[in-house]
Order: structure tokens, then sequence, then C-alpha cells
């Protein structure tokens, strides 16, 4: 696959973690000519060494149409000629539930595409979803491609249903020929202040795992997460990729790396020790989200990103 | 459990010969002691430790064609299914690892109730056994395993004791992964089984209580304990036949898959095959309990 020449970058959602870590892989990357940072909040300190000719920082609520119109049809958007969106404004806490993180997540990527497609000016558009799309059930394969079933349960938490339905609209656009639809399911991300459901599982004070299940577990470091990003801007693909870590073991293992006390109980017991946690502010985990996590196996198959990506992840998680 | 334990447990129970057979069973360690299924050495160790105990002294185990199995590279053994729960699995993936130079690790594949139980899906998953799922099996065959699938399914192990020792018809996924991925299927025959636990009723509204397609009523449920001792198995005599490999693929291309009456042919063969098996080692057999 032919490594293409200069992109010029919109990022969304630059200000979480991984979105400040991909802007300052991406300001290094001599093959990025501009990047574009969008973000709810005000410019933050870390940005302050980034040249104002490689890096430009707009405040902009992608729920609110107004301020997403504001963005496509600003100067800064259309002289740069932004070529490459990578959407990574999502509500990831396990907490954020509701209205909001409703028309974040999914009216949010959707206005955002939709966008994307109309300019005419974005030929990519890649979005950072989730292993969590997947329907996870006991009878499932050891290692799920790209084709697993989604979640279109109806029974489903908000919080997944959310993500499956953000999927879904940029998969409805894989055929889309003005634009080249890139979609990353990760693995488990964990790392420091990474809103991921295992990341809060095993930073919680005590760690309920479920009496008579250990499912195997993959982990994958902030930094490969960033990679395989850095790889889909500059690789002329499309698609749905899924992206493993390098980490893979029962539950029990990571939760034993990460010195995370670790007491099992029933199923029953479950939500309600972990709403009482929620409350006493001990853990961020949710259960209701995270139930089939603790249960069954959700290991994906990663020989389509390491075949068409050319994607294979380095770094171990750093426990502790 | 924790992995301490079961070391402590293996270490004083498995002899040194043992401990260095098991030693020498290959897994594909992702880095942390478990390969992709969740298959961990100190769990098959423990496993190793108390299934030994029914091998040899309980079921008193004896094999025939043993050397029919490749020493190495992937291969399907195709067994007939008995006995209400299966321990037939158990004693043949026990009769590879005792008997075998050097010992090969046995994957059977489990049904796929078994993953939504408590501690049954966590054990089977850390002893080695896989969930039956068609990727999983190819997962096996890329690697190279050896295989043990029951082509007759849940039905076969929960024929009732009249029909014994009359293999259902087989399924044929396992002939066209052999197809495909070139593997020998070697016919596995399991004489006793049907005696340890002869199902005379299904009762299927207590089954699905335990997440189970049915409850396999035995003889032993009237013993006084109800479930409790319905599941102790007689202890008859298991002998354990290997067949020569079959290579079908050798005589079939890969395109045979596309031909449902072929495939079908090819696995009501291998049950011919097994059948034949059984009916030599019943006439072989002395009696039940020896």
């Amino acid at each position: 696959m032919a490594i293409s020449k200069t992109h010029n970058v919109l990022i969304t959602g630059i200000t979480s973690t991984l979105g400040r870590q991909l802007a300052r892989l991406l300001y290094y990357d001599k093959r990025i000519g501009f990047i574009l940072g969008v973000a709810i909040d005000d410019r933050p300190f870390y940005f302050d060494d980034f040249s104002p000719n490689r890096f430009h920082y707009m405040r902009v609520d992608l729920t609110k149409p107004r301020q997403v119109n504001n963005l496509f049809y600003s100067d800064i958007f259309k002289d740069m000629e932004i070529d490459t969106a990578i959407h990574m404004a999502f509500l990831n806490k396990p907490s954020d539930v509701g209205e909001k993180s409703h028309e974040l997540n999914v009216v949010g990527t959707k206005m955002l595409i939709d966008k994307c497609i109309e300019t005419g000016q974005v030929s990519k558009f890649i979005f950072k979803s989730s292993h969590l799309v997947y329907k996870i059930r006991p009878h499932n394969p050891v290692i799920l491609d790209e084709e697993a079933d989604l979640n279109f349960d109806k029974d489903a938490p908000q919080w997944i249903k959310n993500r499956v339905d953000a999927d879904m609209i940029c998969r409805a656009k894989m055929d889309n020929p003005k634009i080249n639809v890139v979609v990353l399911r990760f693995s488990n991300i964990v790392g420091r202040n990474i809103h991921s459901l295992m990341n809060a599982y095993l930073s919680s004070k005590v760690a309920f795992s479920i009496t008579g299940f250990d499912p195997m577990v993959n982990l994958i470091h902030p930094r490969d997460a960033i990679y395989a990003i850095q790889l889909a801007i500059h690789k002329n693909v499309k698609g749905v990729f899924n992206i493993v870590g390098r980490d893979t073991a029962p539950l029990h293992v990571f939760l034993e790396l990460n010195k995370t006390k670790n007491r099992a109980l029933p199923e029953p017991l479950q939500k309600i020790i972990n709403d009482w946690q929620k409350k006493m502010g001990a853990t961020d985990f949710d259960f209701k989200a995270g139930r089939e996590l603790l249960k069954y196996a959700v290991l994906l198959d990663p020989a389509k990103a390491e075949k068409v990506l050319g994607y294979k992840p380095k770094h171990h998680v750093e426990f502790g | 459990m924790g992995n301490k334990t079961l070391e402590n447990f293996w270490d004083v129970t498995l002899t040194p010969e043992e401990k260095e057979r098991l030693e020498k069973i290959k897994i594909n360690d992702l880095g942390f002691g478990y390969d992709i299924f969740g298959l961990n050495k100190d769990w098959l160790k423990t496993a190793y430790a108390v299934v030994k105990l029914l091998y040899q002294h309980y079921f008193r185990v004896e094999s025939t064609g043993i050397e029919n199995i490749p020493k190495e590279g992937r291969v399907i053994l195709a067994s007939n299914h008995s006995g209400g729960i299966p321990i037939d699995g158990a004693m043949i993936i026990m009769d590879v690892a005792t008997k075998m130079e050097p010992p090969r690790l046995v994957r059977a594949i489990v049904d796929n109730f078994a993953a939504a139980m408590p501690f049954v899906g966590l054990f089977f998953y850390r002893v080695g056994q896989v969930i039956g799922h068609r990727k999983n099996f190819e997962v096996l065959l890329d690697n190279d395993e050896a295989i043990l699938v029951f082509p007759g399914g849940t039905k076969d192990i929960g024929r009732l004791f009249k029909d014994r020792y009359n293999p259902e018809k087989f399924n044929v996924g396992f002939i066209e992964l052999s197809l495909l991925y070139k593997a020998p299927i070697v016919p596995v025959a399991v004489v006793g089984a049907e005696e340890q636990l002869p199902v005379i009723h299904k009762w299927v509204k207590l089954g699905q209580i335990f997440g189970s397609p049915y409850f396999p009523v035995t003889p032993q449920f009237f013993l006084g304990g109800g479930p409790l001792t319905n599941f102790i198995p007689f202890p008859s005599k298991y002998h354990i036949y290997y067949g020569e490999p079959l290579e079908y693929y050798k005589y079939f291309s890969e395109d045979t898959v596309e031909n449902p009456e072929m495939v079908q042919t090819l696995a009501a063969d291998v049950r011919s095959k097994v059948v034949e098996m059984l009916q030599k080692g019943l006439k072989k057999r002395k009696g039940v309990f020896y």
C-alpha cells in the first residue's frame, strides 16, 4: 500500500488524553502539514509550544449545528485545505449517559461526517470506535473479525447503543465515493487518564469480578492506539479495522499486575455493590455497561489491520 | 483459585516423570502463561493429577492404536460420544497425554452452552477445551493442534441407554475443515462409557435451570440422593480404539466442501469406521466392569 504525501488534518476531541497525544505525534510527523484541533474546552496550555504555522485550535461544541457549520466554513479550514478528519470527540466515561452523551456521540458524529462529505474537501474520515460494539456472547469465537455481529440488542445499555449507532453511521458512508471512511475498533485502551470501561475497572479501589468467570482480555497501550490512527491517515485505505494491543491474558492477571484488590462476587450482587461503589467514589466502572466484559472474552482478530494497515502493536501496557 | 494453590496441589500429586511429561506439552503462550483460549499449564497439571485417578484406578482405561495419531501437525480425532457427561472426552485426552511420545494435548471441541456456565466454562478453557465455533476450529488447525470432535454432538452423549453403541448421524463440519486444512482424521471408538451413566430419561426442564439442554436421569438418581447421586458414574472399564488416519484431502479437492452430498458421505464413512471399531471392541470385551 503506497504511503501518501502530506495531509492536513482536523482532530476533534483534541483535548482528550488520546487526542492530545495524537496531536503531538502528528505535529512531529513530517508528512503532516497542518493540524486543526477542535474541542469544547478553552485552548489548553499544553499546545502553547505548537507553532501557529502548523497548528490552530478552535473551540467547537459538536452538538451545536451552528458551531459545526462555522468550523467547516471557517477560513482556516478552507485555507489550510484540511483533507483528513479524525473524530475522537466522544464521551467515554462509563458515567457519561443521557441526552448529552447521545447528542455528542451519535448526533455529533453524524453531523460531522455529513459536513465532511458536503464540503467535498475532506477525502478521509477516521472514526475511533471500540470493541464494545460487538455482540458479546458466551459462544462467540475466541477472536472476532470485523464481520462479527454487532450488539443491536434492544436491551443493551444506552452507553453501548451510542457506540454501535455511531459506528453504524460511519459504516453507512463507507460506499460514498467522495470520502474514504476508516473505522478503527480498538480493544481496551489502558493508560493514565484514559476513559475506558476497562481502565475504570482496573482503577477501582476494589474490583469485583464475577464468581466463576475470568475472561481473556486484550489491552492496548495508548501509544499503539495513536500509531494505528497515524497509519490510517497515511495509508490509502478505507473500511473497518480491529486494533489490538500486545497484552492478552485472563482478567485476574491484569488485576494482579495493576495491584488492584480483587474480590469475586456472584453476579446477582454485582449491580448493588457497583452502585454503592460509584456513590462512594470508589469506582468509575459501570457494571451494567461492562457486565459481559467481565464474563466473556472479546478478543479481536488483528489479521486485517496487520495485512492492510501494516499495524502491529509494539508497547506493553504499564501498570501500577 | 490462584496459580500458586494449583502449583502446590500438582507438585505433591504428580510424580517427577509425570511432571516432566507434562512440561513437554507445548502451548502457544502469549506471554503470561496462557494461550489465546485461556489454556494454562498449572491448570492442566492439576486436571491431570485429578483425572489420572479416574483414568488409572476407576475406569482403568486401556487403549489400542495410539500410534495412529501423528506425532506432530494438525489432526482431527473423531469419536463417538456417550455416557451422559463428557468423561469419555477426558479419558481420550488423558490417554493421549499419557501414552504418546512426545505427549500431545488434545483440544476437545465442547458444546456452546458450557461457556455460559460459571466455573464450567472457565475450567474447560483453562485445561485446553474449546467452544464449538468454526473460527475456533480454524485457529486450532492453523496452530497445528490435535483436535477432538464428537460429530454426533450433544444428541450423541444424551442417547438413551436402549440406543447404546449406535452413534447419532455425524455432523459434517469436521469433514469440511479436514478438506480445507488438509488435516487427517483419526476415528476413535470408546467402549465402556455407555455403561457409566446409563441415561434412562432426559429431563429438559430441570436441565434448563442449570443452563444445560437437558438433565440426564440415570439409575443413580434413585440411589437416594436424586440429582446428587445422579452423576456418580459406575466404574465401567474403558477401552479406547484409535483407527488409521483417514486422509480424504488426498483424494478430494477443497471444492468438495461445496458438494453437500459428498461431504455427508465422507462423514458417514467416518461414522461407519467408528461403528466398526465399536462392534469389534464389544465382541472382544469380556464384561462391562473388567
